[in-house]
């Protein structure tokens, strides 16, 4: 197997939810306690990201999706673990070196009325960083490469004197991917691009993300919420529950036959418009908040398989036939 | 007659450079028990429907023509102090985000008996009891622990549940619920519309539920209108509508969704974007995004023709029909 | 959608900010008047009659000479004179000029201290914004009336009135520009980790960018809405800050005087009847901090967020 171009390896994050040291001490039972807490946001992620691929990592609120894109990314440093780009390891380089990467490596975001700066142009905005990039190109090349990335995301380059604010969300959205595009990266990584997107809106880019895969070789990190994108876009797909993977397979295997209790519960939960009425697994409990994790396997509290060794043992991602990777004791011992 | 009949809906907003119209002639009713979906996309006018319909729109909006009938009295021209008397009580609604609606200081039993001592004159402990009940029929775990718990101290779910108990606190005829699952994830998203669903049955409460997830609108109403730039453009049973939609929109609205497209491939996408309230196009406010447009589509609204149990309102639906009709009289 | 390149005169004339402007009469009052006396302050060499510093033009027989239209005035000094036989109109053309220009440098200097203390202390947090807020909260805690004493008490003990004299505007706009800054650096600071959080700035990191140029360059040009409001409050402020120090004779000198030294001048004059060397000095500055005020009112609500979006 070729070498993946992005590997993630034993990622951890913890936020430290503590507070000052005065914060810390508390007055419980009689005594005076130090109370530390954290949210654990990542608890042990290993993902590949092949050449050319779009790798889908979806879970809901609260899974870690989000951290893991940020810790891919550099704005998240990690408590744990390795980010390795191309083979070289890229979470501990510091600014100038990591330059080179910064590139290669740009990010979407979910907020279209947030990720433009709202005092620039989109002019400027545009410029700003072919300009860092490419401290040597004449006035003409960086303009013509404004008007040609602003062409290929179907964004009228006369407007380039307007601000963010007198655009809509999808054309913001088109411009927040122009200005990753600009730089030519290799590697996208994309947090929820469209879900704040109206849905007719949201066909719309997700056609120019794959348009933009197509013509420039791009590989994807697709972080979202929304199976059905999913199925349409990934090539393959990381379920992700409480910061750990619950599940890893091929987008079609993974639609056909999913594996793991979770993601079983997660894909019956989608409505679909052939049914009449809500028609999905039940599972029982709340979602577990991050600060305090379950033991064992983070879903057994709400799983209906649930045995004594889920509660104890941390369960690891394991090929099954058919090529998909699943964390469940249950699928190891057969019982699913 | 039915329990709310709106006629002819005029909704206005008073801006600088003149009046802007988010709604357009609406026109619909809605029966006892009955659940009924109105779906478009932001700014399409769904959540201003809603909200004039206990006039709740904030100024500069003001509802400008229409009727809305509640048990044959007029909403629209209703005082405030008698809207009052309908608002919670009667009808009731549920909003997106149940963090805005729930008051972060007082615990959900203080919330909960203030909203049932506004419309009835009973003790607190028996007011009490009422929620307890309400609580009870959500399937909130717990239920008497909520009673003195904050807002935040629950889940997003278990908020979402808690605001559907306040809306049957009363007894409503009605609720409104405008998109009241959007800001939650999908698992919960499941069991909060079941959950609706389940006690609109049981209770035989009408329903309004403004989304834009067509996913939801099939699972959960029995009939559905479909809004554009303020206008409905078409309006009928909801699995006739998504089986068979016949307005050119609707039908871009169900290829636009990526379970319909075939995996890999592009998306139908309808080009362009709703326009802004002040930009509506003349005639048919949909034409310039419409691969059927003609000159006619331009010049006037069309007006509702029946197709099955459906009624759409635009002129080649309307030309197909009559080609239709043609045809069968030819034949016979 | 129109496809015309949008001029910046064109985008001003119709933004909320002159619409806003046009209506309201009480804000082109002030600001027409205020426009008056900067112009009138700046070209006080040229507009005013006498230079009221030149010794060779004072005559003390002109002394307290009434205004016109009283008994006993002069045709030549229009406001009337004062003890020493100035020109009440000239001198008040040039204390306008001082009192505007301690205005605006201490405003300028508390802005240009708290914007980059806000900044610093907002984006890199930790350590840096605990010392920097922690210093701002002393400040706070001191009137800015009573260093301004103490500090100019000291000097002119230290170094005697001609030295205190020279020096004594640069003094102000100093130590009223020093005083200031924590409230200006705060709302900076607010602003800045409000927009910390937004996408933008982690667009500009994943970009690659550097911590200087995404604070000045990207986050410092959307701080700025508030500070336009507070400084405007601040020149009124810094106006009637210095005033009170002159008045307590240790502000401007009588060679270089401000409208809070004329007035200080004029006071012992009301007991024998020149009212109109204290009171005219004094209705200026009164007029001259109102206008300001009325301008900052009205500017704060126009930058009201809630109206301003975008």
């Amino acid at each position: 197997m070729t070498s993946p171009l992005v590997s993630i390896r034993g990622l951890e994050k913890r936020f430290d939810l503590s507070g000052s040291l005065l914060e810390q001490i508390t007055f419980e039972g009689g005594r005076f306690r130090r109370k530390q807490e954290a949210v654990h946001a990542i608890n042990g992620v290993d993902l590949e990201v092949q050449k050319g691929e779009a790798l889908c990592v979806v879970g809901e609120s609260g899974c870690g999706k989000s951290t893991v894109a940020r810790t891919v990314m550099g704005l998240i440093s990690p408590s744990a673990g390795e980010i390795h780009y191309d083979g070289q390891r890229i979470d501990n380089l510091d600014g100038k070196a990591a330059l080179p990467y910064r590139r290669k490596m740009q990010m979407i975001f979910q907020n279209p009325y947030a990720s433009l700066n709202p005092r620039m142009t989109i002019q400027q905005t545009l410029e700003e960083p072919i300009r860092f990039h490419h401290p040597d190109w004449s006035q003409t090349q960086v303009r013509d490469k404004i008007h040609e990335v602003m062409h290929s995301v179907g964004i009228d380059p006369d407007w380039g004197s307007r601000f963010g604010h007198e655009f809509s969300g999808g054309q913001r959205q088109r411009i927040a991917i122009a200005r990753a595009l600009a730089v030519d990266p290799e590697f996208i990584v994309a947090d929820e691009p469209i879900s704040a997107l109206d849905v007719s809106i949201q066909a719309q880019v997700l056609n120019l993300l794959m348009d933009a895969q197509e013509s420039r070789g791009l590989t994807y990190l697709f972080i979202t919420h929304d199976l059905a994108v999913v199925e349409h876009f990934g090539t393959r797909v990381a379920v992700m529950y409480l910061g750990r993977v619950c599940e890893l397979a091929d987008t079609r295997n993974l639609f056909a036959a999913p594996r793991h209790p979770y993601t079983q519960a997660l894909l019956s939960a989608i409505p679909k418009l052939e049914d009449d009425r809500p028609n999905h697994i039940r599972l029982k409990g709340e979602v577990p908040t991050p600060v305090n994790l379950p033991s064992g396997c983070v879903f057994h509290g709400r799983c209906p398989y649930a045995n004594e060794r889920c509660r104890q043992e941390v369960p690891q991602l394991i090929a099954t036939d058919g090529g998909t990777q699943v964390a469940c004791h249950a699928v190891e011992e057969g019982r699913l | 007659m039915a329990l709310l009949e709106v006629k002819d809906l005029d909704v206005r907003f008073a801006v600088r450079g003149g009046d802007l119209t988010a709604l357009r002639g609406i026109s619909f009713s809605l029966d006892k028990g009955e659940r009924l979906g109105l779906v478009g996309e932001s700014g399409a006018g769904k959540s201003v429907a809603a909200f004039s319909i206990l006039n709740l729109i904030a100024k500069p909006g003001y509802i400008a023509g229409g009727q809305i009938l509640f048990e044959g009295k007029d909403l629209a021209a209703m005082s405030e102090r008698e809207l009052r008397k309908i608002r919670g009580n009667r009808i009731a609604m549920i909003f997106q985000d149940p963090m805005m609606t729930l008051n972060p200081v007082l615990t959900i039993g203080t919330q909960m008996v203030e909203a049932i001592l506004a419309h009835r004159n009973i003790s607190k402990k028996e007011a009490r009891a009422i929620a307890l009940d309400r609580l009870q029929k959500v399937q909130i775990p717990s239920p008497e622990k909520r009673l003195d718990q904050y807002p935040h101290e629950l889940s997003g779910g278990m908020r979402q549940r808690v605001i559907i108990a306040i809306a049957l606190l009363l007894d409503p005829e009605i609720i409104i619920a405008d998109e009241p699952t959007t800001a939650l994830d999908v698992t919960i998203q499941a069991e909060i519309m079941d959950l609706l669903l389940n006690l609109c049955e049981q209770e035989n409460v009408a329903l309004m539920l403004i989304t834009h997830d067509l996913g939801v609108v099939s699972q959960v109403t029995q009939r559905m209108l479909v809004m554009y730039s303020g206008r409905i453009i078409e309006q009928g049973p909801t699995r006739e509508i998504i089986n068979d939609a016949q307005h050119p929109y609707t039908q871009g609205l169900i290829n636009a969704l990526p379970q319909m497209g075939e995996p890999g491939a592009r998306l139908f996408q309808i080009p362009g974007s709703m326009p802004s309230l002040k930009n509506v196009p003349t005639g048919c406010p949909f034409h310039p995004r419409c691969n059927f447009a003609t000159e006619q589509c331009k010049q006037a609204m069309p007006e509702y023709v029946r197709s099955g149990n459906v009624d759409v309102a635009c002129y080649e639906v309307a030309n197909l029909i009559e080609q239709e009709k043609r045809m069968q009289e030819a034949e016979s | 959608m129109t496809t015309a390149t949008v001029s910046r005169w064109d985008r001003f004339r119709e933004s909320f900010f002159w619409y806003s402007f046009k209506r309201d009469k009480v804000a082109i009052a002030s600001f027409a008047v205020l426009l008056l006396m900067v112009l009138a302050a700046i070209f006080a060499p040229l507009l005013a009659p006498t230079d009221p510093y030149d010794l060779a033009q004072i005559n003390i027989m002109n002394s307290e000479l009434p205004p016109v239209g009283m008994s006993g005035s002069d045709p030549a000094f229009p406001l009337g004179t004062d003890a020493q036989g100035r020109d009440l109109l000239s001198t008040i053309l040039y204390g306008t000029r001082v009192s505007l220009m301690i205005g605006f440098g201490a405003v300028i200097l508390q802005a240009f201290l708290g914007i980059l203390f806000g900044l610093l202390a907002g984006y890199l947090g930790g350590k840096v914004d605990a010392i920097l807020m922690r210093i701002a909260d002393v400040q706070l805690s001191f009137s800015t009336l009573m260093v301004a004493i103490i500090v100019g008490a000291v000097f002119k003990a230290s170094f005697g009135n001609l030295m205190f004299g020279e020096i004594a505007i640069y003094m102000l706009i100093f130590i009223i520009g020093v005083a200031e800054w924590p409230q200006i650096a705060r709302t900076v600071r607010a602003s800045v980790l409000a927009e910390k959080k937004k996408e933008y700035v982690d667009a500009a990191k994943v970009m690659g960018f550097g911590t200087r140029r995404i604070m000045f360059r990207h986050i410092l040009p959307n701080t700025l809405s508030p500070i336009f409001v507070i400084a405007t409050v601040q020149i009124a402020n810094a106006i009637i800050s210095e005033a009170a120090l002159s008045f307590l004779g240790l502000g401007m000198p009588e060679t270089q005087p401000s409208l809070g030294s004329l007035i200080k001048s004029g006071f012992d004059y009301i007991q024998s009847g020149s009212w109109w060397i204290t009171l005219i000095p004094g209705l200026v500055l009164v007029v001259l901090v109102l206008v300001i005020n009325l301008l900052g009112d009205w500017l704060r609500d126009v930058m009201n967020p809630r109206l301003y979006k975008g």
